[in-house]
């Protein structure tokens, strides 16, 4: 199936958008002014929703004229397009957004087209299944581990690259003593903490004891 | 309107195809969506996830009958990618690696001048590429290839730790050694690039802007 490559899913929307206006802009573009007043990074929404690796939101106006002797065509409605790659089914990560971050998924997605109908997480799933194309191709560059073990990983090897720079020379006792230390503190099988920041963009902000 | 979120540029490029020319596409993007096709695509380790995605006129989501219909005639195929690195790399590592890949994928699109030469494969894909509004990345700091080393670090010190767990001082130095050879592609300290600091700075100036405004 090509929205999944492994455990990974490739998620493709074009949600319509409302063709009315409030006051002197249009449902587009308050949608779109919402969408660019986000928060970003470590403060996004997405960031709450779990499983997600990345995403994107834009406001598609219109097709391109390609030139003569291209068709000149254009779109009927404009549409909120929201892609995303996440770990797992399509209709849990739905709930998890629904349920991690459902003021900001009101405010998102408020103008479109049959939004109005949507009150939980079981309407909202069908809402988005009813905005969905199928990828007709997904490639998966990266893994398709769940995001808690990504962000784990990259914990570690941030950490690992870390001590063995720390820890050059040292006599064998001393570096295998460095080393129990080293792994009291980072927890390796430990999923839930000390771990890798969901968005972190910073490396104060990097770490995290309590993340998923 | 960012297309960065720290390491990572997000790409929107859609191209009209015709309608009945619109199953060749469909059948190629069949055909290569094994891994013996994909490999080129493998090749560019700064791709984090990409996707192809072909939309006939009837396929555009149409939710109550207030919505109109389309009428427009061409299919469009979405091209969305996730990688690290600039604009330019990105098209530019395309062209060079998989010249033939990108022929095929859009093979029979409308006015594609094809990937070789590179300034009319540049104009095309800027000319039909569309800002995105909001883009999230779980690891700003990351980019596919620290993901994939950050795997293998991962497991290569879960065996580590087992290994070594009775081990002597002497044993422990040999294993630790040998654990940093076969991981020295993969260490390494992430940190924010350039790139982070100019983008948010653009977004911070433009949300002032956008306040004064109001």
């Amino acid at each position: 199936m090509a929205n999944k490559s492994g455990k990974a899913y490739g998620l493709t929307t074009l949600c319509p958008i409302v063709n009315e206006a409030l006051g002197k802009q249009s449902f587009s573009a308050l949608t779109r002014d919402r969408l660019e007043k986000l928060p970003i990074h470590e403060k996004s929404p997405l960031a709450k929703v779990p499983n997600t690796y990345l995403c994107r939101f834009f406001v598609l106006n219109d097709v391109f004229f390609e030139g003569k002797p291209a068709n000149y065509e254009h779109l009927r409605s404009k549409y909120l397009v929201f892609t995303s790659n996440f770990h797992g089914d399509l209709d849990t990560y739905l709930r998890g957004m629904w349920q991690s971050a459902q003021q900001d998924v009101k405010d998102i997605w408020r103008f479109c087209v049959g939004f109005s109908k949507v009150n939980d997480a079981d309407s909202f799933i069908d809402y988005i299944k009813k905005c969905q194309v199928k990828t007709t191709l997904f490639f998966n560059g990266s893994t398709d581990d769940p995001l808690h073990e990504q962000l784990k990983s990259l914990y570690l090897k941030q950490e690992l690259s870390k001590f063995v720079y720390a820890n050059q020379g040292k006599k064998p006792e001393d570096l295998q003593s460095a080393f129990k230390e080293f792994i009291e503190r980072v927890q390796p099988t430990n999923l839930n903490g000390p771990t890798w920041r969901c968005g972190a963009s910073t490396l104060e902000s990097a770490v995290t004891h309590n993340e998923v | 309107m960012s297309n960065i979120a720290g390491k990572a540029y997000a790409m929107n490029v859609i191209t009209p195809i015709k309608w009945y020319l619109r199953w060749i596409n469909k059948v190629i993007f069949a055909i290569g969506d094994n891994a013996r096709f994909l490999g080129g695509l493998l090749t560019l380790s700064l791709i984090h996830y990409a996707r192809w995605t072909i939309v006939k006129p009837g396929e555009f989501p149409r939710l109550d009958s207030s919505q109109p219909k389309e009428d427009i005639k061409y299919s469009y195929m979405f091209f969305f990618s996730n990688f690290n690195g600039s604009w330019a790399q990105y098209v530019d590592s395309f062209s060079m690696a998989i010249p033939t890949g990108l022929n095929l994928f859009w093979f029979k699109d409308v006015k594609y001048p094809k990937s070789v030469p590179i300034n009319p494969f540049h104009e095309y894909i800027s000319d039909n590429q569309i800002w995105t509004n909001h883009y999230y990345s779980a690891y700003p700091m990351a980019t596919s290839n620290d993901v994939k080393s950050a795997k293998k670090v991962k497991n290569a010190l879960h065996v580590f730790i087992k290994d070594t767990e009775k081990a002597t001082p002497a044993e422990f130095q040999k294993r630790y050694n040998r654990l940093l050879i076969n991981l020295q592609h993969d260490l390494c300290q992430m940190a924010p690039t350039p790139i982070v600091s100019l983008a948010e700075a653009a977004i911070t100036n433009r949300r002032k802007n956008h306040a004064k405004e109001n």
